[in-house]
């Protein structure tokens, strides 16, 4: 079906090529885009807002006419297919010449597979939420862009923060799912942690695999090894399942909690308050910068209007690779006299760009990985909002913590020194 | 060392009462009706489907909390009644006496049917409901908190196994499956309405499931993939025990729980392979199981 | 012999498909690759036995190259098939030595168990699988020659074509031997055979270790055309499906995996976006095989011939 709506989407194009020169010089009637998320599986707690706000984007942008006066159309993919199924659809879309641009992949397992093939086809794609720090580690990829930023700024941004706030931490536990994202996010953390204060011991280390959904034995296991904290970096539907059976048995009063993608769950589970979350960047859409955004407001409130929650990050991180496009487009058409650029050209509009997003800016190095800033703080109760907020807040500058691009990542991260935390702006710092 | 076997026991058999749950209504079924049903997982987790369904609905109806204890066998009862009959009398009765590769393809086409079906009635959603589970609240054994409702699931696992027993033993249905069981042949040639103590057996097996999966969705809930990991478990719990035997799937259950929760105690990355690993290691030295025995080839 | 024209026209067809709409050479190559590991399942089946785990020895395969990358820089595409195929037969002949005394279920769950100790394996061991995530593959070279990805593509079309082709006169000539001819008869009457002396134990072992072999050549393709390894290519669902594809196409000659590996590809390419629920057709279309068509997709285009399922 995919590919006949794309056979229909040129058929359209060609037709309007055909009408004559009046309607365009050599625009396409729409501009497509592959999008790239996971919509089945317990995944897909996480990676509907993704979809959900891309569908609102395209609107959005639509209703103000387009990109250079062309439509968006999207080809909405399930990375819940497996990879081999999104490898394949990739190739299919690549394949046609109406989808132009790519804003693929949620899993950094399906950006890992597809940057390669995203330099063979010479397709422009955007890595929006992938955030693993091996992916521009061994090869260059040149047509694949991450303006998201990657695992090293966003982890070691937690240790940071969680020795600003509690600095006689002592014994630490962690709680991942079993795949690249949980062990680099587990040795990145730990890695932080040790450079900043060397006399901490990890007293347990669990992967649980995706969507285990129980984590009863874990729970017990994490109880038995008293520690001071416990860090995780479990996601979705795993989020909410392992929050859920760990409330009632007491494991958030034992010890401080840190939840690095707590505020992706926080409206759909009751995270207590006091927990460290954050969003993996700076997609916190009621962040200061955020709020003093208007773009912004009327985005969330959209959103809330339309899907009945408020914009979580990866709903974020989704709207601002859809500016991150927009802007390469005007960037390439500024540069070459207002025709429609080739996806080359977009490509090349893409590298080193700057791009004002809805919650910061998204700055992209030479070697196409992206630098954000780092948003964290503690789950909290404001008045006025019908739903939990972050308190406590700091941002961190990414450059801050971001190794420069060839170095090895996790030797730079033992390089830290010891009071890093102390020189970093403090929690509570970013009102 | 105490500070760390308690929790231990406990994890070990909390994890065991779930994992018999899943695997005696497989081994039921094989021992009755000689079939291996691959689709067995789906009926789980259609159980666990149903089950947060008339939770959810009891709770958002404003009734009293206590009935979605009464919620969770029910729902595994309506499963039971409405899929258990339907199928046997249509696929599984065209199987038998079939060769175990046509039977074991028709219920995979049937597993695959029902994966799909359950994602088109629920959806790719996870859905959690935890009434039960708030209700009984916890209890905290040798410096660990646990739920009162794993301890509950330990006990009714028991009370199951003892059930299915004097079931067996001492009805009228029950021994006649007994007979069955025993010698197909024969009890057909003694005047047992054969089908209909297949189709009771089947129903029974389902009823199992979909109580396994019923009874997980108040601690874990329920989301999509579930049927197909439960499914191998199953396989798993049942061929170590030895096909068709009840109290070898209850053995076999304290047996990989045990070593699952040992794996997550002191080496956390064997974990998963731990269930395979014991079927392996069991099927090595006993090919049919712990409590099985092997058939005589017939010329 | 009319297949040959049968054959050669299907071949013909394949090649002519790609040139139409060039995303299929990817998908016919994956559908070709799991076929030969459905022709190494229709093997056994010929002998009555049922393998719930054969997607293990096209996990091997496929590893087995993604390794020989990694940690041996061996890059030619010939040496990876060849060693591949070489760890797939060993395994295949050592776990065969261990299953094949088992019949029927306990057969069938043997190689459950051992495939889900392997898939357990892969996703456990992060340090040397990559885990769930698995391991890049990259472009092989071909005799020496680097090869742009794109015409590596093509190239390894054709040779997955090659392949089908060596496989099926391979497989065919296995048949008519005596051992294949020996196997049929294990399905038949396993105890007459002993009786006349033959070893059924060697001749399933021979069975077994072909079927290996068959599987992890596909694996080693898959792995090639992917791009990418993963443990998911060990899951028992794979196992199963590999089963299902045998038996759809039809398992009494050598065309009808293939016939069902590329029926079951090209409807998942094409339910894809039209319909979430592409199991449940794949599934009805198996029970429909299995009640209406016993003799396989390939029933529709050749006559009945001994060793078709019943």
């Amino acid at each position: 079906m995919i590919s006949y709506r794309n056979i229909l989407c040129s058929a359209v194009a060609a037709a309007a090529l055909l009408a004559g020169p009046a309607l365009a010089e050599d625009k396409p009637a729409a501009l497509g885009v592959g999008v790239f998320s996971f919509t089945s599986g317990g995944t897909a707690a996480y990676g509907k807002p993704g979809r959900d706000a891309a569908e609102l984007m395209i609107e959005r942008i639509n209703a103000k006419g387009g990109i250079g006066g062309v439509p968006l159309s999207a080809t909405y993919v399930d990375e819940g297919q497996g990879t081999e199924g999104v490898i394949a659809e990739y190739r299919k879309l690549a394949g046609d010449a109406a989808t132009e641009v790519m804003i693929a992949a949620l899993s950094s397992g399906n950006c890992m597979a597809l940057a390669p093939v995203s330099d063979q086809m010479k397709v422009p794609t955007v890595g929006w939420n992938c955030d693993t720090h091996q992916l521009y580690l061994k090869d260059a990829h040149p047509y694949f862009f991450r303006p998201n930023g990657n695992t090293v700024p966003e982890f070691v941004a937690y240790a940071a923060y969680l020795i600003a706030v509690k600095p006689d931490v002592k014994r630490i536990a962690i709680i991942n799912p079993d795949y690249a994202f949980g062990h680099d996010a587990a040795k990145i953390f730990t890695t932080a942690i040790k450079a900043f204060k060397p006399d901490v011991e990890v007293v347990a280390e669990l992967f649980p695999k995706l969507g285990a959904g129980t984590y009863q034995t874990e729970i017990s296991r994490l109880t038995a090894a008293r520690p001071d904290v416990i860090f995780s970096n479990l996601w979705g539907g795993d989020l909410e399942n392992f929050v859920r059976q760990a409330s009632p048995r007491g494991l958030f009063r034992s010890s401080q909690a840190v939840l690095a993608l707590g505020e992706s769950s926080m409206q759909n589970v009751q995270i207590p308050e006091g927990v460290i979350v954050g969003v993996l960047g700076d997609g916190w859409w009621m962040s200061p910068d955020a709020a003093a955004n208007p773009e912004t407001r009327e985005f969330a409130e959209a959103y809330k209007a339309k899907y009945g929650k408020w914009p979580v990050f990866p709903a974020m991180k989704m709207a601002n690779s859809f500016l991150y496009v927009q802007a390469a487009y005007d960037k390439a058409m500024a540069g070459n006299g207002g025709k429609w650029p080739s996806r080359d050209e977009v490509a090349a509009a893409m590298k080193g760009s700057e791009v004002k997003t809805l919650t910061g800016t998204m700055q992209t190095r030479a070697d196409n990985d992206g630098v954000v800033d780092q948003i964290i703080g503690v789950t909290a109760k404001a008045d006025g909002h019908d739903g939990p907020v972050i308190g406590d807040m700091v941002r961190y500058k990414g450059a801050d913590l971001m190794p420069p691009a060839g170095e090895d990542p996790i030797a730079w991260i033992g390089t830290l020194s010891a009071d890093l935390p102390t020189k970093l702006p403090q929690p509570g710092s970013y009102k | 060392m105490f500070e760390t076997i308690v929790p231990l026991l406990i994890d070990g058999l909390a994890n065991a009462a779930l994992i018999f749950l899943v695997a005696v209504g497989l081994t039921l079924v094989f021992s009755v009706l000689r079939v291996l049903n691959v689709a067995h997982g789906s009926f789980y987790s259609i159980g666990a489907y149903a089950a947060a369904s008339l939770g959810l609905w009891v709770v958002g109806a404003g009734l009293p909390g206590w009935l979605t204890f009464a919620s969770l066998p029910l729902s595994a009862a309506l499963v039971a009644v409405i899929v258990g009959p339907l199928i046997e009398r249509t696929l599984i009765r065209w199987a038998y006496g079939k060769s175990e590769a046509v039977q074991i393809l028709v219920t995979f086409g049937l597993f695959l049917i029902l994966e799909d079906l359950q994602r088109i009635v629920f959806g790719v959603d996870s859905f959690y409901e935890d009434t039960p589970v708030q209700l009984l609240g916890s209890i905290e054994i040798g410096g660990v908190v646990y739920l009162t409702y794993q301890l509950v699931l330990i006990l009714l696992a028991a009370a199951l196994l003892v059930g299915l027993k004097l079931f067996i033993g001492h009805t009228r249905i029950g021994k006649l499956i007994a007979a069955v069981v025993a010698d197909r042949e024969i009890s057909q040639a003694m005047g047992i309405n054969t089908n209909r103590v297949f189709m009771i057996a089947f129903s029974l097996g389902v009823f199992l499931a979909a109580l396994g999966g019923a009874l997980t969705v108040p601690q874990a809930g329920v989301s999509p993939g579930l049927g197909a990991d439960t499914m191998v478990l199953a396989f798993a719990v049942a061929a170590i025990g030895g096909l068709g035997k009840i109290e070898g799937a209850a053995v076999a259950a304290v047996i990989v729980a045990l070593a699952r929760v040992l794996a997550i105690y002191f080496a956390p990355e064997l974990d998963a392979v731990a269930p395979y690993l014991v079927m392996l290691l069991v099927l090595l030295v006993r090919p049919y199981g712990l409590f099985g025995s092997a058939t005589t080839r017939k010329i | 012999m009319p297949l040959l024209p049968l054959a050669t026209g299907a071949i013909i067809a394949l090649v002519a498909a790609t040139f139409a709409f060039p995303w299929l050479e990817f998908v016919l190559t994956l559908a070709i690759a799991k076929g030969l590991a459905a022709l190494g399942v229709a093997i056994l089946l010929r002998g009555g036995l049922i393998s719930i785990g054969h997607a293990m020895f096209f996990a091997i395969g496929a590893y087995a190259t993604a390794f020989a990358m990694r940690d041996f820089g061996i890059t030619d595409v010939f040496a990876l098939i060849l060693i591949s195929a070489i760890i797939s037969l060993v395994a295949g002949l050592l776990i065969g030595a261990f299953v094949v005394r088992y019949r029927a279920i306990f057969f069938a769950m043997l190689n459950l168990a051992i495939s889900m100790v392997l898939f357990s394996l892969l996703s456990k061991f992060y340090g040397v699988t990559g885990g769930t995530d698995g391991l890049r593959v990259g472009t092989p070279t071909v005799l020496g020659m680097v090869l742009e990805a794109k015409g590596f593509a093509t190239f390894l079309f054709y040779a997955a074509i090659a392949a089908m082709v060596l496989a099926g006169l391979a497989v065919n000539a296995y048949f008519k031997s005596p051992l294949g001819e020996a196997l049929s008869a294990v399905h038949t009457n396993e105890i007459r055979l002993e009786y006349l002396g033959i070893p059924v134990r060697g001749v399933l072992l021979v069975a077994y270790g072909l079927s290996a072999l068959l599987a992890g050549i596909g694996g080693t393709f898959a792995a090639m055309t992917i791009g990418h390894v993963l443990p998911d290519m060990a899951y028992w669902t794979d196992s199963g499906h590999l089963v299902l594809v045998a038996v759809l196409g039809g398992i009494s000659g050598i065309g009808g995996p293939f016939v069902g590996a590329a029926f079951l590809e090209l409807v998942h390419t094409l339910a894809a976006g039209v319909t979430d629920a592409w199991n449940m057709i794949v599934g009805a279309a198996l029970l429909g095989v299995i009640f209406f068509l016993p003799k396989g997709l390939i029933g529709f285009i050749r006559p009945t011939k001994k060793g078709d399922l019943a």
